[in-house]
């Protein structure tokens, strides 16, 4: 394999490096939650190992985003990976030791700082050769503007030039027919991916992959239901998994509706039990935003110094349906119907502003929420203009509110501490974290 | 505005003084004059409207913008400060009853700042009619048959909203008045490749600015006007490097002037409100003008960075113009925040660097300001280009 | 042929005068508030040290700097970046990459062996990196500029200073020096952050070496080491005081103009 290969797959073999003994340790000490969290490491482990096996003996695989349907490709038994998955998982694997050094090196790229760094960094990654080339790759253009961008400027990297590529075009209206229009840029999707990787799609095959995924999502639903709970069961690794799961290349195994069943098994007894892996709760906050990559510099503090729990979160919110699959077209239209409607950030992001009101007075309610954190990532411009709007539902709603404005992949744009403080000052203005429960 | 575009031709020329005046103002004379008469107007953002639709409909078209903005202190209640300056002016100026003339509006989802703009216009300001249009970032021919259909819709709600009849034969007339426009600002243009630009490029966007204010026909009138003035006039000469502007949504003419008072002389853009809008036609020999229509907003007019798959044709439109306007070097402007061109000034700078092509990129604010600083970078960039 | 170039800034006016390719005089002086005035005293200051009585024995003067357009008596204004760049390569030309550090902006040109500018990257919408945070900072730590300088070199262990914004980074200091660290290894640290936003620059257009700080912060000792650091190559020192680079590049031009003037008039 050549340098250029053995260098574009150096990331991945760090990051198994760096969690093997992790999970080592946890399966020899599991615990309560040993296995819970070993799970979802182990899965990303895996598919790193599938991907680099692809790329050592020459096999086909893709690269892909999170709302491009999984289940297609699972179903087409297509290994991928997820590009920016590294960013992603950040916040709750601690992060990659190249960060500060990654985002200096970014900043030499020269693209505008004002842009999302989420998305420069994985410019960067490409100009670096520390990206798996694959045999073919979809992309996105939503939900913002700089994911639109970023995937135009990807494809002018003289390594990527040549590697086919398909982006859905995902229309702005919430209707059935939206819903077929976009169910028809799938099946082009799924034209593309036969045409590139020589794998074709079994219907049955689909169905049943669907069928595990409604599984998992309906487990989803059960266990954000138990959120509900005053004290909340979990911490926030776990609902940040719950995302993670049925978006990843291993959506629509058993083993993975095994684990859902498992997390809401491990809620309902803590929930019975009355204990919840954070004790001694007082705040029980909405963290309206996705996680920033050093989530886990803030959260241990939030639980120990003040109580607060993010007893819901906008990546692990799950206003899911479960997806008809009685016939071709209820599924085509069910998974375009989630593509569009459902998943983090394009749910808020792409459609009307009503979404972010009815998920705020919905979560609000239901999760018996204290006050709502608005992160306010810079990347995020169309939430920037829906702040004045969140804000309001939350002032109808009784609930205070906190705008903060960070980058969730560079904590020298709002550090750490400046975070700390602003919500320290606010939970001490509002009254939040006295013992009243 | 004090000082405005200063030439020769504006005192001289009575349509150039039009545009200049429609450019710097949003209800200029022909769109009081139009109200006053009885007539509609509807507003739209982004290029992409098919504005033959509203002069089909008997309405006249007039794109939105901010011009004559002070401030933004009503819409900062509404918008972040990571947001573009653009819709936070349009927006400001709406809440302080500037575009109550207006009685249709048509947006795009053009992008996450403009998005948000609908959601505020519609609970803040009283259009009566205000309609979402979902615009495809891919050309291919079902996102054609789609926005075909986005069209189908849309005429179907003006017709129901406004009672009128938006016939077929109608669009074909206003494709052919539109393209008019379109084939005149072209021979505009045209005069700009010779060595002696009769005009400059503040005053063609004031042009092209205006002929998005004030009614098709007597835009083309005037456009004929202009046409026989610049013909006659003396070019320029005494510039000392041709320049190519390029960018999304810029409106102001005085930017324009800013530059080209350093020495350097735009003699072509690749711009939202400038050649993009005219360097095609619509097609007029069709059975079905929404399709011609659809074909022409979607696909076949020259794309700006918010289609994804195009950007080798925007490059090879820009290397194009730069072969033939015999361009010396490149401005790209961008309006901070925005991250369409963002990343498309990336891709540019490497490109670029590559072909050695010359280029200058500055970021700006909808309303002109650090003018200091643009004069100096704009400066340098010239004093790079000689010799 | 006498020419004169004169560079107006927010900080400083430099003034320098120059007869057959040889700098006779210059002066540096804190500039007013009308940059007309700054042009003229700094102008006849350097006149009077050079000997001569009058403006109007200069054949040629070129104004540059954030006042050029207010200097009244240059025959032409050129911009800064230009003449930052000229004027450091003429006294040393195997520069390829002059960072200058103003009052209130900084930059980075990289220019070409002919002394052509090929590309530059300014700031001049922050104070970050420029004379007046420098001048903030020693406020606050009641120190003078050289004094600055000369804590930064003894520092150790540089502070890290993460916040991005001048004003920040202020009361980021404040919080340090009431923490009781080592005021030598904050100043370090500021440094060496300041060093890094100018590393982001010259990486943007390119790094090649000689590279040459100019400007009036470019006397600060404790910047240059951290620059070195933080590039990775040497920053030459320039045999003239760096403040008034601008000012030579302009009198070069001046220069030039008036040869070709008599060149055109000869053919």
């Amino acid at each position: 394999m050549d340098a250029k290969k053995e260098r574009s797959l150096s990331r991945m073999k760090e990051e198994i490096a760096q969690f093997e003994p992790v999970l080592e340790s946890l399966r020899e000490n599991p615990g309560e939650m040993g296995h819970l969290q070993s799970f979802a490491v182990e899965d990303l482990v895996g598919n790193h190992k599938r991907i680099i096996e692809c790329v050592e003996q020459g096999k086909a695989f893709l690269a892909s985003q999170y709302t491009n349907p999984v289940e297609i490709l699972t179903a087409m038994d297509v290994p991928w990976y997820f590009t920016v998955q590294q960013q992603f998982s950040a916040g709750g694997t601690g992060g990659s030791p190249h960060t500060i050094e990654d985002l200096g090196e970014m900043d030499r790229l020269g693209i505008p700082s004002d842009c999302c760094t989420l998305l420069r960094l994985l410019l960067y990654y490409q100009v670096a050769g520390l990206l798996p080339i694959p045999t073919a790759y979809l992309a996105l253009t939503e939900p913002c503007d700089a994911v639109s961008g970023m995937h135009a400027a990807f494809m002018n990297h003289p390594d990527w030039r040549d590697v086919p590529v398909f982006v859905p075009d995902p229309p702005y209206h919430d209707d059935v027919r939206a819903f077929d229009y976009y169910a028809g840029e799938i099946r082009r999707m799924i034209d593309f991916i036969t045409r590139h990787t020589g794998k074709g799609l079994n219907m049955g095959r689909l169905k049943e992959v669907v069928e595990e995924t409604n599984k998992g999502y309906a487990l989803w639903l059960e266990y954000s239901d138990l959120r509900r709970a005053v004290p909340t069961p979990h911490s926030y690794a776990m609902p940040m998994s719950c995302f993670y799961l049925l978006n990843t290349a291993g959506a629509g195994e058993p083993r993975v509706t095994q684990y859902y069943k498992d997390i809401v098994a491990n809620a309902e007894l803590r929930i019975r039990e009355n204990r919840p892996e954070v004790p001694n709760q007082r705040i029980r906050l909405l963290w309206y935003d996705i996680q920033p990559m050093f989530f886990s510099e803030l959260v241990p503090w939030l639980e120990q110094e003040w109580g607060a729990v993010i007893a819901m979160d906008m990546v692990s919110y799950c206003p899911y349906e479960l997806t008809d699959t009685s016939t071709e077209d209820s599924l085509f239209r069910g998974l375009a119907k989630r593509a569009l409607l459902h998943g983090p950030m394009i749910h808020q992001a792409h459609g009307l502003v009503d979404n972010v009101v009815h998920d705020i007075t919905r979560i609000v309610r239901d999760y018996e929420i204290d006050c709502v954190i608005l992160p306010g990532h810079m990347g995020h411009k169309d939430m920037a203009a829906s702040a004045s709007i969140a804000r309001e539902t939350c002032r109808d709603l009784g609930v205070p509110s906190l705008y903060i404005g960070m980058d969730i992949a560079d904590k020298r744009y709002t550090t750490v501490d400046e975070i700390k403080n602003r919500i320290s000052q606010f939970f001490t203005a509002m009254g939040l974290g006295e013992d009243r429960r | 505005m004090e000082g405005g575009i200063v030439s020769e031709a504006k005192t001289e020329s009575k349509a150039l003084q039009e545009f200049v005046r429609a450019a710097e103002t949003i209800v200029n004379p022909e769109v009081k004059k139009w109200k006053d008469e009885g007539g509609k107007v509807v507003g739209y953002f982004c290029a992409a409207m098919p504005v033959e639709m509203i002069t089909a409909a008997g309405f006249l078209p007039f794109r939105v913008r901010a011009a004559g903005s002070t401030g933004t202190e009503l819409s900062d209640a509404y918008f972040g400060s990571i947001n573009c300056s653009f819709p936070r002016h349009a927006f400001n100026m709406a809440l302080k009853g500037h575009y109550d003339f207006l009685d249709g509006l048509v947006i795009f989802n053009s992008c996450d700042h403009i998005r948000r703009l609908y959601d505020h216009w519609i609970r803040r300001i009283k259009t009566p009619f205000v309609k979402i249009i979902s615009l495809p970032r891919k050309d291919e021919p079902a996102q054609v048959e789609w926005f075909r259909s986005e069209l189908a819709i849309l005429r179907e709600r003006m017709q129901e909203h406004f009672e009128v009849e938006i016939a077929d034969d109608r669009l074909r007339e206003a494709i052919a008045l539109h393209n008019r426009s379109r084939r005149i600002q072209r021979g505009l243009y045209e005069l700009r490749k010779s060595d002696k630009p009769p005009i400059t490029g503040a005053e063609m966007l004031a042009v092209t600015v205006a002929g998005t204010a004030m009614p098709p026909e007597l835009f083309n009138r005037l456009l004929g006007e202009l046409q026989h003035y610049v013909s006659r006039r003396r070019g320029h000469s005494d510039y000392r490097a041709r320049l190519m502007l390029i960018g999304g949504e810029l409106d102001n003419p005085e930017y324009v002037k800013v530059i080209e008072d350093q020495g350097g002389l735009v003699v072509t853009d690749a711009l939202c409100f400038g050649s993009r809008t005219l360097w095609k036609d619509v097609n007029e020999n069709t059975d079905d003008p929404l399709t011609a229509l659809a074909q022409y907003y979607v696909a076949d007019r020259p794309s700006c960075a918010r289609m994804y798959t195009k950007y080798e044709k925007r490059v090879d439109y820009i290397r194009n113009m730069i072969k033939d306007f015999n361009v010396d070097g490149v401005i790209f402007e961008r309006l901070t925040f925005c991250e369409t061109w963002g990343f498309e000034q990336y891709s540019l700078v490497n490109d670029f660097k590559k072909w050695n092509i010359p280029l200058l990129c500055v970021d700006r604010e909808y309303t002109l300001s650090a003018v200091g600083q643009l004069r100096t970078r704009v400066q340098a960039f010239v004093e790079t280009l000689k010799g | 042929m006498l020419v004169g170039g004169c560079d107006v800034g927010s900080a400083t006016g430099k003034a320098v005068i120059m007869r057959d390719g040889e700098i006779i005089s210059y002066e540096i002086i804190p500039s007013t508030t009308k940059p007309e005035v700054t042009a003229r005293t700094v102008m006849d200051i350097a006149l009077e040290k050079a000997g001569l009585s009058s403006i109007t024995e200069l054949d040629y003067i070129v104004g540059t700097g954030y006042g050029r357009l207010k200097v009244p008596f240059a025959n032409e204004n050129i911009s800064e970046i230009t003449c930052h760049a000229r004027g450091a390569q003429w006294v040393s030309p195997t520069v390829r990459t002059v960072v200058d550090i103003g009052g209130q902006d900084c930059k980075v040109v990289s220019l070409g062996e002919n002394g052509k500018v090929l590309e530059f990257v300014m700031n001049d919408r922050c104070a970050a990196g420029t004379g007046r945070f420098f001048e903030a900072m020693a406020r606050v730590l009641d120190c003078d500029l050289q004094g600055l300088s000369e804590l930064a070199l003894q520092g150790k262990n540089a502070a890290t200073i993460s916040s991005q914004c001048s004003v920040f980074a202020e009361s980021e200091v404040i919080t340090l020096v009431n923490e009781g660290m080592n005021l030598a290894d904050i100043v370090a640290g500021l440094h060496a952050s300041i060093a890094s936003r100018l590393n982001s620059m010259v990486r943007k257009v390119g790094l090649t070496e000689d590279v040459v700080l100019t400007g009036g912060c470019a006397k600060n000792d404790g910047l240059a080491k951290a620059l070195q650091e933080k590039l990775g190559v040497t920053v030459k020192k320039l045999p003239i005081d760096p403040q008034i680079a601008g000012a030579v590049g302009a009198a070069l031009i001046a220069a030039e103009r008036l040869s070709k003037q008599a060149t055109k008039s000869r053919a």
